[in-house]
């Protein structure tokens, strides 16, 4: 997004609904997340607490998400802004 | 007298429309993101989870889906482009919910 299209009221205004927008995404990034996770990891019912093994999966589960959409953003990114060259030329 | 907050004047002021617009955009692009997450995560990622870290074959899916993506986000815009205005207004029309109203 080119902020130097706008002037400084709209950058504030638009800085604010960002936020908001961040905030929302990540409140359902973490619903998605647990659903995942849950989905995966945890089959075996035959007791209430979570077995060492499921919590590991959980864990790994978690981390693993997080790094995958780390790496997405980064190439996304990229993509984006050759997108964006290519279309200015 | 102030005719300041009007709107779309001043250089001062909120200009509406262009805001919703690019509101507009910053949707998109999230939407395309969160697509591509899990899009790929579906594809590349198996649900063993033995591991906290991405292996060098995960990262490398990753990689190569992100840029497949892009490639048929581009391809299929452009074939619509090309099947003309016509053939996508008839397509939207007849091919959705909407072609019975």
């Amino acid at each position: 997004m080119d902020f130097s299209q706008f002037n400084s009221a709209e950058q504030a205004h638009i800085s604010k609904v960002i936020e908001k927008k961040q905030m929302q995404d990540f409140m359902r990034m973490y619903s998605n997340l647990v659903d995942r996770c849950f989905n995966a990891c945890c089959n075996d019912f035959t007791s209430k607490a979570l077995g060492s093994k499921e919590e590991q999966c959980v864990l790994n589960c978690t981390d693993k998400f997080l790094k995958h959409s780390e790496r997405v953003g980064a190439r996304f990114a990229e993509q984006n802004a050759d997108m964006m060259n290519a279309q200015g030329q | 007298m102030s005719f300041l907050g009007r709107g779309g004047q001043s250089s001062s002021g909120v200009n509406p429309e262009k805001m919703e617009m690019a509101v507009e955009q910053l949707d998109m692009i999230t939407d395309v993101f969160n697509r591509i997450v899990s899009s790929c995560h579906a594809k590349c990622i198996s649900p063993r989870y033995a591991e906290g870290d991405l292996n060098k074959g995960e990262s490398v899916c990753i990689d190569r889906c992100v840029a497949k993506f892009f490639e048929v986000n581009k391809k299929v815009g452009e074939r619509l482009q090309s099947q003309g205005p016509g053939a996508a207004a008839g397509g939207i029309g007849g091919g959705s919910a909407f072609g019975s109203l």
